[in-house]
């Protein structure tokens, strides 16, 4: 491990006063040992995830934005070795079964934004008829693009993770953030991006101009909606993805 | 454009402070040739949000203007609508903060002379921080960001003051300019001096009744700019001597003071009635403003950077807003205040997240707040009518009290 950015070495130290407060909060001890099973296991969870989600390459997908993210979304509530072992179990079955997809010419959608919990989200957009392909969502596929690496200072090794892994809008590196999106866009074979704010959600708003700008110009198509976060608007985004749709079959 | 309208700004107050000095009119001639220095080639122009140390800009030669300030002169001169069309054209929400929306619209159409400097800080919100982005976009310029921690601690202070020595050498980098560190002592001994006027102004104005009016003290955060001069030391100090000399003579800022009024975080910056209705009619007097309050403990001129960072980490704004509930509820009882306004600017995090939060604190010393629910910087969504009768239910309610 070589020398901390200013901002790591303080992330760091943030970091072991977190520890310190868990400690205290809850009368244990963590020990290094113990931060470096957990680093394995959260380790697993994304190499899982990210063979699962590997699976949304095929034509058509695999596995259905919809089931994957109710897999990203059981991860915040379940004891991480659990939904380890019961995910390999579904990367498993979904590997035996996937010559069954059913054939479709489901546009591609690589969905961005603020963070969202609501997997009807999801699959309100793919009853449209669309296929979500990848989660550029704290909450989503993004949650697992981290990789943590291996040293004597494993606080460090987070820090360094967390804070270099791929932005989302609440850091500042635009050109990054979108280069990244345009990537996994490449990768993923996207039709095009649906990218989703929540009201009020400053961090992504203002990014909203220059992030389409520069989609745009590496010939991506973007459609912004906004919400609160619900479905409670329905229909007008019903409208608009529709006619997002007619844009990108055109 | 902008470089005609400080320099007729600062040529007329320069006149009539030659008639006559007061305290007012020195201090927004001082902001005039901050504005006016922008166009002065013996100057490097920094755009930056509101909470970077102007003391080590000023001391590199780098004439700093803080967005925020910038925006609400735009619509002080009514001005702003046409850029707030620009950039909700352009894509920008209008759930952000009007300020923001206001200076990027300012930026799309010119407005603005090309910066030397970006420098963004963490807060008071990440608003500012992106709309300084997005104006380095359009002038191909980086911005450099101070990632504020929440926390004063001295390793919190360390962090602080290492992102200060990189920016002060971000600045070299870009303008050429050295940070002459006898100016950056001299900044620091100005700022303590201005400093202690600075709080005796405040303690004159905890007088019943006080010697400023509403208007006296307005948007003074603003001083932040002139932070650390010799004009700020005169400024502070002209104010004192004005006050002091009011409450010596029992002269008070209003004629017949009926209600003393707390306003939280921003003023309402477009023209409207409403101070003069609520002075003239009410006698209702804003006492203190939240973001007058002196937070910060006098600088160690021999430790300035150090001491900078303390300065702002400590703001009552920065981190848990307990710091600012315990701030707003002192001044509520130091000021003898007999309710509080909360603009609740729209969009900003800030005055609409806590809404609740001051409500309570206030409640529970027996002091009522009403919110505004204003955009202070938007006067097409403003309803004079409606703003000017809740004030006047609230003070009837407070006559009560």
């Amino acid at each position: 491990m070589g020398n901390l950015s200013l901002g790591a070495n303080y992330l760091k130290e943030e970091f072991i006063k977190l520890k310190n407060a868990l400690e205290k909060h809850a009368s244990i001890v963590i020990k290094d040992e113990d931060i470096k099973n957990s680093i394995e296991v959260f380790n697993q969870s994304r190499l899982i995830y990210n063979q699962l989600n590997s699976l949304r390459m095929d034509e058509p997908p695999s596995i259905s934005g919809t089931d994957l993210m109710k897999l990203t979304t059981d991860f915040f509530i379940t004891e991480p070795k659990i939904w380890n072992e019961k995910t390999k179990g579904i990367l498993e079955k979904i590997k035996l079964d996937s010559k069954d997809v059913a054939k479709n010419n489901n546009l591609r959608i690589l969905l961005s934004g603020s963070p969202l919990h609501e997997i009807d989200f999801i699959s309100f957009i793919e009853d449209i008829g669309l296929s979500v392909v990848y989660e550029d969502l704290c909450t989503g596929s993004k949650l697992f693009d981290l990789v943590i690496k291996d040293s004597p200072d494993l606080l460090a090794s987070l820090s360094e993770a967390y804070l270099n892994r791929t932005p989302c809008a609440r850091m500042m590196q635009i050109n990054e953030r979108a280069d990244q999106i345009y990537k996994t866009a490449a990768k993923f074979k996207v039709d095009g991006i649906i990218h989703h704010s929540l009201k009020f959600c400053d961090t992504y708003l203002y990014d909203v101009p220059t992030l389409k700008k520069i989609l745009n110009e590496k010939g991506l198509s973007v459609l912004f909606i906004e919400s609160d976060g619900g479905l409670g608007d329905i229909n007008r985004m019903r409208t608009r993805i529709e006619a997002f749709s007619e844009i990108l079959k055109s | 454009m902008l470089k005609k309208y400080f320099s007729q700004l600062e040529t007329s107050l320069k006149t009539k402070l030659e008639s006559k000095t007061t305290a007012r009119r020195k201090f927004v001639y001082e902001v005039a040739r901050i504005g006016s220095r922008i166009f002065d080639e013996k100057w490097s122009i920094g755009w930056t949000t509101v909470f970077v140390p102007y003391e080590i800009l000023n001391s590199m030669s780098v004439s700093g203007m803080f967005v925020e300030f910038f925006g609400a002169m735009l619509a002080g001169t009514g001005m702003a609508q046409k850029y707030l069309d620009l950039s909700e054209s352009k894509g920008y929400s209008t759930d952000s903060c009007s300020y923001h929306r206001t200076i990027i619209g300012a930026a799309m159409d010119g407005l603005l002379p090309e910066p030397d400097v970006l420098i963004g800080a963490s807060i008071p919100c990440n608003g500012g921080v992106k709309a300084l982005k997005r104006i380095g976009e359009m002038f191909n310029k980086e911005v450099f960001i101070l990632n504020i921690p929440i926390e004063a601690t001295p390793k919190s202070v360390d962090y602080l003051t290492e992102q200060f020595e990189q920016m002060i050498e971000y600045v070299e980098n870009e303008t050429g300019r050295k940070l002459d560190y006898g100016k950056l002592k001299q900044s620091i001994r100005y700022n303590n001096q201005a400093r202690e006027y600075l709080i005796e102004v405040n303690d004159l104005c905890k007088n019943v009744p006080s010697p400023a009016n509403s208007n006296d003290l307005k948007n003074f955060i603003i001083y932040l700019l002139i932070q650390g001069t010799k004009e700020c030391v005169e400024v502070a100090k002209l104010y004192r001597d004005e006050f002091k000399f009011k409450v010596d003579n029992n002269i008070s800022g209003l004629k017949e003071e009926k209600y003393r009024l707390l306003w939280i975080q921003n003023r309402i910056q477009f023209k409207t009635d409403l101070l003069n209705i609520l002075e003239e009619k009410y006698g209702a007097n804003i006492v203190i403003d939240e973001l007058n309050h002196i937070w910060w403990e006098p600088m160690d001129e021999d430790n300035p950077l150090r001491s900078l960072a303390n300065r702002i980490i400590t703001h009552p704004i920065v981190g848990p807003v307990d710091r600012r509930l315990e701030v707003i509820t002192q001044l509520a009882q130091d000021y003898k205040i007999d309710g509080a306004v909360n603009p609740a600017h729209w969009g900003c995090r800030q005055s609409a997240g806590a809404r609740v939060l001051f409500k309570d604190a206030l409640q529970k010393i027996g002091i009522p707040l009403i919110h505004l629910d204003v955009d202070c910087v938007d006067e097409r969504n403003y309803a004079p009518g409606q703003v000017v009768t809740r004030m006047e239910a609230f003070l009837e309610m407070l006559s009560n009290y």
